[in-house]
């Protein structure tokens, strides 16, 4: 198994394969501004939660490392986790039928975890397989172990994805490109446990 | 050949009991577990629910689980299981635990049960459960465990039930699987527990054939108009089956009773040439349990196998989709050996798996 690419979305800013592309921790929307900076055109981003806003922006980065000759549309795996599944919306809901008497629809469908997997197969016509796990921290792994079994199952590639936002402030999402290699070596957990230890101490 | 994989029920906890034995009578008489209850609805409105009346509010979710985890132990206590793992399926866990992590109890929880062993929970929409047995029987064939007990679970709360209030996803009255007059679903709760395991049970167990996943990648919490991520789960779990819809006894749908959830599964099914296959929703009985739905149903679809028996869709009246599907409106004793389970939810998931029994 190897690692394609990777990236890091917080609000300091967007890193693609260790080094910054966006500094954002001057402003006072960082994840928009990370997105104008992508230069895409995708309104619904507007109105995403913090986790699929992270996913979407480390992932338009990630795309030209996907390899070509895979059928993405079908043989790409989705395999996201976190701790928190999706506190942040969580309190957001409650807050909008205990605070302000009228609990938001728009507020409740982000009430799940696997929603930014959804979002990101809309974006990309992905139609392939996705699991969300509720971990206690990053295990890389428990990634190594789930990216197997799916290459197994006759899946190709594995974009995965730490992506956390809770409600004391911590966000992030590490997302990272897995497949095959002729290799079986055991350094890839090695490789991303000191890859997000690096992105965390940027 | 990959080794065989079994599945045999442990145990079910919903509103219509806690025993096998339970819910088998209910289907065969056709009771509902879904009440109006008067006030519980956002702002003191009536809503129908399907509420396990020995449990109470707060922490429904850790009695469910308890409930569940206490019959679980008692059917392996002869069994001491080795090199055994727990995968858990719940869309929400416990949201009585907010503002803080709504799983932060439940691996200490099992391990009152089953210590020390390994916990994943998978957090997937209503397809949580069928993917979390899916998850299983993949560990198996990676000969990473021995054993896992698949737990799906969700409890009824005020912050889905508003949740879905606000959606104008609900029935006002009950809930009508693919009847031309549903109008709605109906919030349920409980708890399931099967093992997945690479040893052969004692006790009645089926073979887990195959399973897959797909995402509609068309919107995130309105169904497909094309039934296309369910068609190309289906047409996955098949091909990984070594099966053809033709060998297909009886399918567990997923039926929420929504006008258009209930139309998209129908035009999948037809596009796999399935609609004409004995079919039901067990929506009506139990409610929308979420992440306990895919494992409550697959728990109730190897109760048909062993007892060869097919349970009535109960609301259904009245063909209600584009495509007419073989809905099951009586009960009746069919031979059944190979059966599909199907699931769809937000997010744009759909997951499906098959079951045959030994030959």
């Amino acid at each position: 198994m190897k690692i394609l690419a990777h990236s890091y979305v917080c609000p300091k800013g967007t890193y693609l394969n260790g080094k910054r592309v966006f500094d954002t921790g001057e402003e006072e929307n960082p994840f928009k501004s990370a997105y104008q900076q992508l230069g895409v055109e995708y309104p619904k981003f507007y109105k995403m939660d913090v986790l699929s806003k992270m996913a979407f922006i480390g992932t338009e980065l990630l795309l030209p490392f996907l390899p070509k000759e895979v059928d993405l549309e079908n043989d790409l795996q989705l395999i996201f986790a976190n701790s928190s599944a999706s506190q942040f919306t969580d309190n957001l809901f409650i807050d909008s039928y205990e605070q302000l008497n009228n609990p938001s629809p728009s507020l409740f469908v982000y009430t799940l975890p696997n929603i930014v997997t959804g979002e990101l197969c809309i974006r990309h016509k992905w139609y392939g397989e996705n699991c969300f796990f509720v971990e206690e921290a990053f295990n890389p792994g428990h990634f190594s172990e789930w990216t197997q079994i799916g290459l197994n199952k006759g899946n190709n590639v594995c974009l995965c994805a730490w992506v956390e936002a809770k409600t004391n402030g911590e966000q992030e999402c590490f997302l990272f490109l897995l497949t095959d290699s002729e290799h079986a070596d055991n350094s890839i957990e090695l490789e991303l446990s000191t890859l997000i230890k690096q992105y965390r101490n940027e | 050949m990959h080794k065989p994989v079994y599945i045999a029920p442990l145990s079910l906890v919903t509103p219509l009991g806690n025993t096998v034995g339970q819910h088998i009578e209910a289907f065969e008489k056709g009771v509902s577990g879904i009440q109006i209850f008067e006030k519980d609805g956002f702002q003191d409105t009536p809503i129908a629910l399907a509420k396990r009346a020995e449990i109470s509010s707060p922490n429904r979710y850790d009695q469910l689980l308890r409930g569940a985890l206490e019959k679980a132990k008692e059917q392996l206590a002869s069994k001491p299981l080795e090199n055994t793992a727990v995968i858990v399926s719940s869309t929400k866990g416990n949201v009585d635990l907010l503002p803080g992590d709504t799983f932060a109890e439940t691996q200490a929880i099992i391990h009152e049960f089953f210590p020390e062993t390994d916990v994943f929970i998978i957090s997937n929409a209503c397809v949580s459960g069928v993917i979390a047995i899916n998850t299983a029987a993949d560990y198996l064939l990676a000969g990473k465990y021995d054993h896992i007990l698949v737990i799906g679970i969700d409890a009824v709360s005020e912050f889905v039930s508003y949740g879905f209030q606000s959606l104008f996803a609900l029935s006002n009255e009950t809930c009508k699987p693919f009847d031309k007059s549903r109008n709605g679903t109906v919030l349920g709760e409980g708890c399931g527990i099967v093992l997945v395991t690479t040893e052969k049970p004692a006790d009645f167990a089926v073979l887990y054939k195959g399973g897959s996943s797909s995402n509609d990648a068309n919107h995130i919490s309105g169904p497909s108009r094309t039934g296309e991520g369910l068609v190309r789960s289906i047409e996955k779990t098949l091909k990984r089956s070594g099966l053809t819809a033709k060998n297909i006894d009886f399918v567990s749908a997923h039926g929420t009773a929504t006008v258009f959830n209930d139309e998209m599964e129908s035009i999948a099914f037809g596009r796999t040439n399935l609609d004409q296959v004995p079919l039901n929703s067990m929506k009506g009985y139990f409610g929308h349990t979420l992440g306990a739905a895919g494992v409550l149903e697959t728990i109730m679809s190897i109760v048909s196998m062993e007892q060869n028996t097919l349970f009535p869709n109960l609301g259904f009246k009245e063909t209600g989709t584009s495509v007419p599907l073989n809905v099951i409106q009586r009960i009746e004793s069919k031979e059944l050996n190979t059966v599909l389970k199907t699931a769809s939810g937000f997010g744009g998931g759909n997951a499906s798996l098959i079951l045959q029994k030994q030959s």
